[in-house]
């Protein structure tokens, strides 16, 4: 692939934005800015970019109608850029839509690593209606989706269908933290109860089941109050 | 409004009370007439007791004193103020009355500048300790900002002679200093989380084991060379907390440990719980705790005016803001030194707790 993927960054604060423009310019991506809401809705719309970065700070309008406004005609991938205490705002905002967030301040592989995940999940829904048939492979832990199979370093792992599903909803979405709501809807249904009690009572048995130990986990993360992110499919 | 319709509801239900039961006295025993004056005297000192001001009572003795001519007295259903003596059981009961509804009222008036001087006091004690904090905040924020623009200020100015090596050794210090800087603050923001006037926290129901991991993780993108041994219990521990506060406690405590034991050996953090309460400890295997400062640690006073403050780059502010997160969740925090370095630990109660 040689064609420059084209991101638009929309960022009000002229430090953050410079730093960001300059990191994503040295990793060969091609960036549009645009320092505030107003601004980036009218790039959106006619730079077609790959994929957005939207600070949720902007002073002409709510980043969470930002992404409402965008969802409205497009699929494509936002990243979220948010402070770390607003647990409520970014859960809100992946709820309308946002694909993923990052924290501020943060570091420029973390930003990168962000940038990557979304993309390929993006190239990949793409040209492929579901990926069904794909195993999903990260270190020692492979899922196979068609023969409802995980091992862990090659040995069987058992799981109840709860945990199963739970396991193959975070796996498919991979990289991309989920929130609680999402991941209890998909599970439970759409009527099941909010409290995420029975969810973290499931995420326990499940990290007893297939991590080393359950307090440092090699493979499902915990994002605290928002949800829960996958470590990324290597088989992608 | 509400306390004089308060004020005639207690007055007249008082004396319908007293007139009913003088009644039904005069009519058992009907030859101990003086007894009559003693059930209004004991209604009306009742009736000046629960009501505001003086006029209820001055109005209770007065139609008191009408009741017991016009009720009680001979000729009955008839006012007679010839009566023998009258004068002086009418001066009586308006006296008495006038007497108790000055006492109560002093009382009362009593009583409402105490609460307020307690009130006050507590005032001043929260301004102190504003006060406290904000000289320690400002201190804290000042050290790692003269770094930064100390640093930033040499670069721009000798860049040309500088050598390589030594502008990365400058940057990295400027990273450093910057990464101090986020921690402050993010402890600062952490503080605010706890409700002003309540001194609580929004509490939910959360994972132990997944507290612990979030903590680690975030200390791990901060320090990478971080070694940290963890260990939860099997059993899944869920309690109420504001999740974002103790990941904070867990993160001071830990960067602490890495930074101030002065030992590469791996930091142990560990839980464990009993009926009542769920236990965290960070463990190191360094020089431990200076003895003098064991006792007031958490205390963010005691290290303003250390002289060595600046080398121990903050260690008071985070650990008295763990305290204060503590204390809103109605669990403790405390310190002591082991055979091979210090540890550190906290309790949450499992279920509720005090606010």
């Amino acid at each position: 692939m040689n064609l420059k993927h084209e991101i638009l960054l929309i960022e009000d604060e002229r430090n953050i934005c410079n730093f960001i423009t300059t990191t994503l310019r040295t990793q060969d991506y091609k960036v549009t800015s645009a320092g505030s809401a107003a601004n980036g809705l009218s790039l959106a719309a006619s730079g077609c970019p790959d994929l957005i970065l939207l600070d949720l700070g902007l002073p002409d309008m709510d980043g969470i109608d930002v992404i409402r406004n965008i969802r409205e005609w497009s699929n494509l991938p936002i990243i979220v850029i948010s402070a770390r205490t607003q647990e409520k705002e970014k859960v809100e905002a992946l709820d309308a839509g946002a694909d993923d967030y990052i924290t501020k301040p943060f570091g420029t592989s973390e930003l990168m690593a962000r940038i990557r995940t979304a993309l390929r999940r993006s190239t990949l829904n793409g040209t492929l209606a579901a990926p069904a048939g794909i195993r999903y492979e990260a270190k020692d832990l492979v899922i196979d989706y068609d023969r409802h199979i995980v091992t862990v370093n090659g040995a069987i792992v058992h799981f109840t269908q709860i945990e199963y599903k739970i396991l193959t909803f975070l796996a498919r979405n991979a990289g991309k933290v989920i929130t609680y709501d999402t991941l209890i809807t998909h599970v439970w249904g759409p009527f099941a109860d909010s409290n995420n009690r029975i969810l973290r009572v499931n995420m326990a048995n499940i990290r007893r089941k297939m991590e080393l130990n359950p307090a440092d986990p090699q493979y499902i993360f915990t994002e605290i109050g928002i949800g829960y992110r996958m470590i990324d499919n290597e088989n992608m | 409004m509400s306390t004089s319709i308060k004020n005639c509801i207690v007055t007249f239900s008082g004396l319908a009370v007293a007139t009913l039961v003088a009644f039904l006295f005069s009519h058992f025993v009907p030859e101990n007439a003086g007894n009559l004056s003693l059930i209004y005297i004991f209604a009306l000192i009742t009736i000046v007791r629960f009501t505001d001001g003086y006029l209820p009572g001055m109005v209770a003795s007065v139609i008191a004193v009408i009741c017991v001519n016009y009720l009680f007295t001979y000729p009955y259903f008839e006012l007679n103020f010839t009566l023998s003596g009258y004068p002086v059981t009418f001066l009586c009961m308006f006296g008495v009355t006038l007497l108790t509804s000055t006492m109560t009222a002093n009382m009362k008036e009593q009583a409402r500048t105490i609460a307020e001087k307690d009130k006050l006091l507590s005032e001043t004690e929260k301004e102190k300790m504003r006060a406290n904090l904000l000289r320690a905040v400002s201190h804290d924020l000042r050290t790692p900002l003269t770094g930064i623009i100390g640093a930033s200020s040499s670069y721009l100015e000798n860049s040309a002679l500088l050598p390589e090596e030594e502008k990365i050794a400058i940057i990295t210090h400027i990273h450093e200093d910057a990464n101090w800087l986020l921690n402050m603050v993010e402890n600062l923001l952490a503080v605010t989380r706890i409700h002003d006037r309540s001194s609580s926290v929004r509490k939910t129901d959360e994972s132990v084991e997944e507290i612990v991991s979030a903590a680690i993780m975030r200390l791990k993108k901060r320090l990478p060379e971080a070694a940290v041994n963890v260990a939860v219990p099997d059993e899944l521990l869920i309690i109420p907390m504001d999740a974002i506060l103790i990941e904070q406690v867990l993160i001071n405590l830990l960067e602490n440990a890495i930074v101030h034991s002065q030992s590469r050996e791996p930091i142990l953090c560990y839980v464990d719980a009993d009926s009542t309460d769920v236990t965290f400890h960070v463990k190191d295997y360094g020089i431990g705790i200076d003895p003098d400062r064991l006792e007031n640690i958490f205390d963010g006073n005691s290290y303003i005016g250390n002289k060595e403050s600046d080398s121990n780059k903050g260690m008071g502010i985070g650990l008295s803001i763990c305290k204060t997160i503590l204390t809103a969740h109605g669990g403790t925090i405390n310190a002591k030194n082991h055979a091979r370095g210090a540890e550190f630990y906290f309790t949450l109660p499992k279920e509720g707790g005090t606010p």
